[in-house]
This record gives structure tokens, C-alpha cells and sequence, in this order.
């Protein structure tokens, strides 16, 4: 009984040390020349507990704290770089035709995730990296003055205490139960013609946890691999 | 034994921590103008109304009529009282007989609630409903007791699998599951109950609340689908409830309890959704439920108004069920409506057109040509020429 239980604990120190799983689409387009005007999107951040019948409570706190943090380090990592930085908070445009860029935006990522590194195959998209949204989204370049536009989503679920005993209960008694998982994506957007240019996937480990300042910075900094920044 | 007696103890451990989560009590009745702290379970699901109200703003469901809004959303405040500012109204043009109220005060009415009810009285019941799980707490108390329950269904479950029970882990889990979707009962029939109150105390005729289950019910009975009649229930606020009969029952108790009489306000009802009649009656053909909407149509005849728009919709409803004899059907209703000063144009054309497949040229002739004088910029102007044209040519033949 005691042996399956440490064994169950180990299980939970193992999963602390993964690494990240993190997948790098293709480069579609040219890289921005140093000094273009990039507007950095707040993270759209929803998180919720894992409560321990398996219910998902949505977190506001978690949500924001965790939204803070990504918003500094992704503004902290790109600004270091050779642009000129802007940022823009989503949820003060979401009713006019910024708003619908960005709804559509999200469903392009989406979709991205969802044909791309999901093991589903579009047949047109199989052998390249083409997604866009359109030249409509001249209406960003023009309205903030930017060349490129960084999407960033964070969704997920952190267990709850209950969660946790009921996992610790279930290995001892050879039941899996699932845990609370999260899941971060991020892109680029030529705002000239609405091409996708880089797309990239964070799945944090046990460990990372992005509502802590050390955890969101790993986690960016993860996310932000790559970028043609 | 040993290892049983261990997993209990593991188990119990499980629910104490299921339990201990820290929650501010529940108030009887919701205090003015608090939005709940980002670090409690109330705010997070006020972060996520939140969300979908942004999203309810962007829809394409949503109704931009700022009348037909305005109106919905003073009846809402009157039954509201010192909760008026707290509410948000969206009508949604969705044609079922539906309303709701997110945990933010962000309240939902469809079109197929406003084309069922038959006065203000009734929607007021229907938005006192609503404004009480608002005020009375509703949906975080429907949140902890989901999450209690479906805490003490993982427990039991892990308790009885671990006995070796497996099958008997399941059943008592899905027992549990089951329990949820009824447990809401509790909060649906106090909101019955406080609803018309509020109604009440706003000056209506609190028996117009029995009003809309009866109606409810009677629409159900004319369904073309035996699921429909059996389950006694369709996506609406009383949807929860297994028995419409028993909540039924219930608003009548109730309602020997408080004044009798109070207004009812039809005219002034019907004036409002009068603009949008048409377009929800179409609506509601597209469910392809056409007993319920004959049933429907023939409930809102009985006020004698707007006789050309609802003739026209039940000549549509027995056109497109097509049934044996539902051509004449639809016929004889076309023919009622084009008598009417509210006729739409497409009643001489659909008239026409049935006439034509019944074989009365000279009458469908009459009627195309009644369809052009009336609509000269039709879209379809050039397909009605071309009927005109085959009529025409069938005369000489």
C-alpha cells in the first residue's frame, strides 16, 4: 500500500522535470527588418481549478495573475530585440473591427493547432505553412501604427487540492485520473497581408507554473523560441 | 480488509479537502451593486459571464432593435425594483422559448419566449424569474452544490472500485451524475415562486404566470414528434424541471396566495413585437416542428390582430410540411391573408403559385400579376415573369 503511494508521489516529481513540449512551424515570409513596429497583444488568459469530482471552476485570479505575467515578459523579451514595441489590451477593441481581427485571429490559431500539430491533416495544408487572415488586417497596421502583430493565448486548468488527494487515492488504487494540464500558443502576424509567419505551442510541465513570475518567465521564454523577432 | 480500511481513510481525507475549501457564506438575498473578489469561485465564474457577454454583443443572433430592447429591459426593471441597474438586457433572435440570466446580471431573452408570451404580465413573470436567480444567488449555489455532489460521487466511486466493485463504482457515480441535473429543481421553483411575486408587486396579473405553463404545455401536446409530447420539456427556462405539470401545480398554489387581478397590458405587448412577427415566425419554421408552430400560429389568431401575417405563416407551415391536402391548406390561408390590410406582398405570389400547381391558371395568373403591382422591385420579379409567361402560353396551347 505505502510502496504504491510513493510510487505515485515519485510519478508526480518525475512529471516536475520534463521538458517542454514545444513544436516550431515553418517560417512563411521573410524575417522583419530591425526596427519595424511590432504591437504585442495582451495574452488572452483563461484558467480554471480542477476540482476534485472534476468540474472546471473558472479562476479569475489565476487568469490575471497569470496574464500579467506573460504580458511582462513577452513586452521584456521582444523589447530587447531591435523593434519598436506597442502593446494593446484586446478586450478595449472587441466591438468594432479590431474586435473581429481578433476573433479572428484566434480562430486561425486555432485551426492552426488543431490541422498542424494535432495529427489531423488538412490535404491543403499537408506540405506547408500558408495560414493567413487576410489583407484586412491593414486596419491594425494602419489604426497602431504597427508592421507585425504577437498573438499569445494561455488555456488550461491547475488541480485542485481534492484533485490531487483523489489522483494520490486512484494510483494507489491502479485508477488513472486525470490532472489539471495547460497549454500556451503564440503568433506572428504580418500586418501588411495578414500572413501567419510564426506559430509556436508551449505545453508547460508539472512545474512551470505560469501564475508565479520565475514560472511565466520559463514559460515565455519557451513560448517565444524561435521567434523572428 | 487492511488495505480497504486504508483507502477509506485516503478517501476520507479526499472529501474533508473537497470540502474545506474556504467559500464566503450565501446571502439570502444578494447585496446591491458587489462584484465579487477576483480570489473567490463567485468571481471566477463573473470573469467568465463576463466573456460570454462580450461575445453575446458580437452575435449575430443579437437583436438590434433599441424599441424592442428598451421595452424588454423596462419591463425587466420594473420587476427588478432596486436591481434595475445591475441587469443588462440582450434580446436574441432565436426561436425557442428560452430566457437567461448569467451569475453578472447579464440577462438573455430569445425571440421564442417573446413570440410565446401573450402579454406583459407573462413576460414579466418570465423576467421575474430570471431576476431572481439573480438576486437570490443562483448560480453559485448551483456551482458549490455541483461541486460537493460530483466531490462525493468521485469519493464513493473510488471507495466501491477499490473494493473491487467496479461496475458498482459506476452506477453509484452516474447516480450521482444523474442527481445533478435535477437538483436544480430547488432553484427553479423558488425562482417560480419569487418571480411572480415580483410580477405581482410590479401590478401585473400574477395568474398570467399559470398562463405560460398552460400555454407551454398545450404547444408541447401539438408537437409532430412523439419525443416532444412524451418528454413534456424543450430547451427553456423550464427545461430542468422533469414535470411542467407538477411546477404547474405549483404556480397555482402560489398564486391563491397573493392579490387577485393586476394588469395585463396586450395591446401594448402585441404593439411591440408586433414589427417582428414575420421575421420570428419564419424563425420558427426552421425547427421543422410544424404542429407546434401551427399550434403557435393559431394561439396568437386568437387576438384577432395581425391577421394578414399570420395567415400568410400558416399558409408557409402547411406549404413546406406537405402533407396530403396541405396544398389546399395552404391555399386557404394565402387566400385569408391577401384579404387583409396587412398582407405581406409573398402571400399573392406563394397564393399564385399554389394555385398554378392546383391547376387554376386563370387564378394564379391574377395573382402573379397582383404579386408584380404590389412588389415592382422583387428580387424574384423576373422568375414570377417567367411563371406569367408559361401561364400565358398554356392559354394558347
Amino acid at each position: 500500500m505505502f510502496r504504491k503511494l510513493a510510487i505515485a508521489a515519485c510519478m508526480l516529481l518525475v512529471s516536475a522535470c520534463a521538458s517542454t513540449n514545444v513544436k516550431l512551424a515553418d517560417m512563411a515570409g521573410p524575417k522583419p527588418p530591425a526596427g519595424s513596429k511590432i504591437l504585442i497583444i495582451q495574452p488572452d488568459v483563461q484558467l480554471s481549478m480542477l476540482t476534485a469530482g472534476g468540474l472546471l471552476e473558472p479562476r479569475a485570479d489565476w487568469s490575471q495573475q497569470a496574464r500579467d505575467n506573460l504580458a511582462h515578459e513577452i513586452s521584456a523579451t521582444v523589447d530587447g530585440r531591435s523593434h519598436t514595441i506597442t502593446t494593446l489590451d484586446p478586450s478595449t477593441v472587441m466591438e468594432g473591427r479590431a474586435g473581429q481581427l481578433m476573433r479572428l485571429q484566434e480562430a486561425v490559431d486555432v485551426s492552426i493547432l488543431t490541422y498542424g500539430m494535432m495529427g489531423v491533416v488538412l490535404p491543403t495544408k499537408k506540405d506547408k505553412f500558408d495560414w493567413t487572415l487576410g489583407d484586412g488586417t491593414k486596419v491594425l497596421a494602419d489604426t497602431y501604427g504597427a508592421d507585425y502583430a504577437l498573438f499569445t493565448y494561455g488555456r488550461g486548468s491547475y488541480s485542485s487540492g481534492g484533485r490531487k488527494a483523489a489522483w494520490l487515492v486512484g494510483a494507489a488504487l491502479g485508477v488513472s485520473i486525470p490532472m489539471g494540464a495547460q497549454q500556451t500558443f503564440a503568433s506572428l502576424v504580418d500586418l501588411k497581408t495578414g500572413q501567419v509567419v510564426w506559430f509556436n505551442m508551449a505545453v508547460p510541465p508539472a512545474g512551470m507554473d505560469m501564475r508565479t513570475a520565475g514560472g511565466a518567465a520559463d514559460l515565455t521564454k519557451a513560448l517565444l523560441k524561435d521567434v523572428p523577432l | 480488509m487492511r488495505r480497504l480500511a486504508r483507502v477509506a481513510v485516503a478517501a476520507a481525507a479526499l472529501a474533508s479537502s473537497a470540502t474545506a475549501y474556504a467559500a464566503e457564506p450565501i446571502p439570502e438575498f444578494r447585496p446591491h451593486n458587489i462584484r465579487p473578489d477576483v480570489h473567490t469561485d463567485e468571481g471566477g465564474l463573473w470573469a467568465t459571464s463576463d466573456e460570454v457577454e462580450q461575445q453575446i454583443k458580437a452575435s449575430s443572433e443579437l437583436d438590434h432593435d433599441a424599441q424592442l430592447t428598451g421595452y424588454v429591459r423596462e419591463v425587466a426593471c420594473k420587476v427588478a425594483f432596486d436591481y434595475c441597474n445591475e441587469i443588462r438586457v440582450y434580446v436574441l433572435d432565436l426561436p425557442f422559448f428560452n430566457a437567461a440570466m448569467a451569475p453578472n446580471g447579464g440577462m438573455q431573452v430569445w425571440s421564442g419566449l417573446l413570440l410565446r408570451v401573450d402579454n406583459e404580465a407573462q413576460l414579466a413573470f418570465a423576467l421575474g424569474h430570471e431576476t431572481t436567480h439573480f438576486v437570490r444567488n443562483h448560480s453559485i449555489l448551483a456551482w458549490r452544490k455541483a461541486k460537493a455532489r460530483t466531490s462525493v460521487a468521485m469519493v464513493v466511486s473510488l471507495v466501491a472500485g477499490g473494493a473491487g466493485a467496479s461496475i458498482l463504482g459506476n452506477l453509484v457515480y452516474l447516480g450521482i451524475a444523474a442527481s445533478l441535473f435535477s437538483f436544480t429543481r430547488e432553484e427553479e421553483a423558488d425562482a417560480d415562486r419569487y418571480g411572480l411575486q415580483r410580477a405581482q408587486e410590479a401590478g401585473y396579473d400574477p395568474a398570467q404566470g399559470v398562463n405560460v405553463f398552460r400555454s407551454l404545455q398545450a404547444e408541447v401536446a401539438a408537437s409532430d414528434f412523439d419525443k416532444v409530447r412524451k418528454e413534456d420539456a424543450r430547451t427553456s427556462i423550464f427545461d430542468d424541471h422533469p414535470n411542467t405539470a407538477a411546477r404547474l401545480a405549483a404556480i397555482q398554489e402560489e398564486v391563491k396566495t397573493l392579490p387577485e387581478g393586476g394588469k395585463l397590458e396586450k395591446e401594448r405587448y402585441r404593439a411591440m413585437i408586433r414589427p417582428h412577427l414575420g421575421d420570428w415566425l419564419k424563425d420558427d419554421l426552421r425547427r421543422k416542428d410544424f404542429g407546434e408552430s401551427l399550434h403557435l400560429i393559431d394561439h396568437l389568431l386568437e387576438q384577432g390582430e395581425d391577421l394578414g401575417v399570420l395567415q400568410f405563416y400558416k399558409g408557409e407551415a402547411y406549404r413546406l410540411r406537405r402533407k396530403n391536402g396541405d396544398l389546399e391548406l395552404a391555399q386557404a390561408a394565402y387566400a385569408l391573408a391577401i384579404a387583409q390590410p396587412d398582407a405581406p406582398a409573398a402571400a399573392w405570389r406563394q397564393l399564385a403559385d399554389v394555385e398554378q400547381s392546383l391547376g387554376h391558371a386563370d387564378k394564379a395568373k391574377t395573382n402573379f400579376e397582383a404579386y408584380l403591382a404590389k412588389a415592382p422591385d422583387a428580387d424574384d420579379r423576373w422568375l414570377v415573369e417567367a411563371s406569367l409567361k408559361k401561364l400565358s402560353a398554356g392559354e394558347h396551347s
